[in-house]
């Protein structure tokens, strides 16, 4: 075991973490920030998604070591308090997710992805959240959540 | 007893490595090697993370030649306007990579040396013991042929296919020094051990100096995203009109066909490809349908080629 300091979500806290483990195990089991999701735990699914340095990753592929000295934000520092973020208020406004499972995941592509893209195009938008898996919703009301946010966010 | 060490320069890296003797990993971007560690099939107790290494992140264009540093995200490569402009072909082969989210992360380095695939080894440790371990793993017959000798498992590189139809050249890092080679060459047609580069070396650069008058690529897969190939076709025509046709996913190592276009005719361009190309039925997509996708990805090319 190791001790290291993680920043997630603005705050700095030292963990206990094994040499092997990943970011997003640590973050849900002793950082008990559950509301990434471990799903496929093989980079196929994109629920684990998170940002590092404002760059999304997939949580269950990245080592936690690798962490050290980056800035983590997790769905969890994603809203200022009970303000969501467009991208979340937009998911809900638009129906965009039933179980909810897949939701964090898209949440944490869809913000860094309008970061650096602030007019997508439907095609850009479905392109970059072509690795999340949603197995309800069918898709189409996430990219129009998406597309609505990012109307929003520019204006 | 796993062990996680990040280097900040090469030389920290082979002095770890040197003294892990060889019970070590490399991890360039790791979205691949993780998911080996996570079935069992990697076991090496000692992880070299090399992302800490900034000097082999970066991508320069000198009098029309291209150097990309090692280490630079596939993400990047897409979005330099140099390599859009120059290589719009190792663009598009980026591109078809895994997903955007997967494509921050993982590395030109790492997507040329992804390890070899097959239905029968790249499963999980339950799975595996349930139909039988491989020869590749710890068993002692090819699951896919029945064969004692061989693995077939296939290279999926898309970037490889690429950049070796643009006759790229790679850089190489060792203690005793720095030697280049062609891309091409590194390949063993093997499925285990799949190239030559051994633990002694680090893939610091790849070099492309070849400026391709047209260029073609088309990649065969299940789902339009994430998926490794099943089949991928990269062609270049050189200033000279020679023609290299690089295919992949389909035999142990890239499948390199070059010769001069006036010369070249779709028949044996394909007859050479099916024999060269040594396909078994380790994919999720049936064999027969694969082999078939051959002739048609090549007739496609020379449809495009001979267009008027």
């Amino acid at each position: 075991m190791e001790k290291v300091a993680l920043t997630v979500n603005g705050f700095t806290q030292l963990v206990l973490v094994e040499s092997h483990e990943t970011i997003l195990d640590t973050i849900r089991n002793r950082l008990n920030l559950t509301g990434t999701k471990k799903c496929c735990d093989e980079g196929t699914c994109g629920s684990c998604t998170i940002m590092m340095d404002g760059k999304p990753v997939l949580g269950c592929l990245t080592p936690t070591l690798r962490c050290v000295g980056k800035k983590i934000l997790t769905i969890e520092g994603i809203s200022a308090g009970e303000n969501l973020h467009s991208v979340q208020k937009h998911l809900v406004k638009s129906l965009g997710l039933q179980c909810g499972f897949c939701t964090p995941g898209v949440v944490m592509t869809a913000v860094p992805f309008l970061e650096e893209n602030p007019k997508p195009s439907r095609d850009e938008i479905k392109e970059n959240l072509s690795g999340n898996l949603c197995r309800c919703t069918g898709y189409k009301k996430i990219i129009d959540a998406v597309e609505n946010a990012a109307e929003e966010m520019q204006s | 007893m796993e062990y996680y060490h990040s280097p900040d320069t090469i030389q920290d890296a082979f002095s770890i490595a040197e003294k892990c003797d060889g019970n070590f990993i490399y991890f360039a971007g790791g979205t691949d090697v993780q998911i080996y560690r996570k079935q069992n099939l990697d076991k090496n107790d000692h992880i070299i993370d090399l992302s800490s290494i900034h000097d082999l992140n970066s991508i320069s264009l000198k009098d029309g030649n291209l150097t990309l540093g090692a280490m630079t995200s596939l993400g990047d490569i897409i979005t330099s306007n140099k390599i859009q402009n120059k290589y719009p072909l190792l663009v598009e082969a980026a591109k078809s990579v895994a997903t955007p989210v997967i494509r921050k992360t993982a590395t030109i380095g790492g997507n040329i040396l992804v390890r070899n695939r097959c239905t029968f080894y790249n499963q999980s440790q339950e799975w595996r013991n349930g139909v039988g371990s491989c020869l590749r793993d710890v068993g002692d017959i090819c699951q896919v042929t029945g064969g004692k000798n061989d693995c077939y498992s296939r290279n999926v590189s898309d970037t490889a296919a690429a950049l070796i139809a643009l006759n790229a050249e790679i850089t190489l890092l060792n203690s005793a020094g720095v030697s280049q080679q062609p891309l091409k060459d590194i390949f063993l047609p093997c499925g285990i051990k799949f190239h030559d580069l051994g633990n002694d070396n680090i893939l610091t650069q790849i070099s492309v100096s070849m400026k391709p008058k047209r260029w073609w690529y088309k990649k065969l897969r299940l789902r339009k995203t994430l998926d490794f190939t099943s089949l991928t076709v990269a062609a270049t025509i050189d200033i000279n009109n020679i023609a290299r046709i690089c295919l992949n996913g389909v035999s142990m190592t890239p499948i390199l066909i070059e010769e001069p276009l006036e010369t070249l005719t779709l028949e044996n361009l394909i007859k050479q490809a099916r024999k060269n190309c040594k396909t078994v039925d380790n994919d999720l997509m049936p064999l027969k349908y694969r082999r078939e996708m051959i002739n048609v990805f090549l007739e496609e090319w020379w449809e495009y080629e001979h267009r008027k």
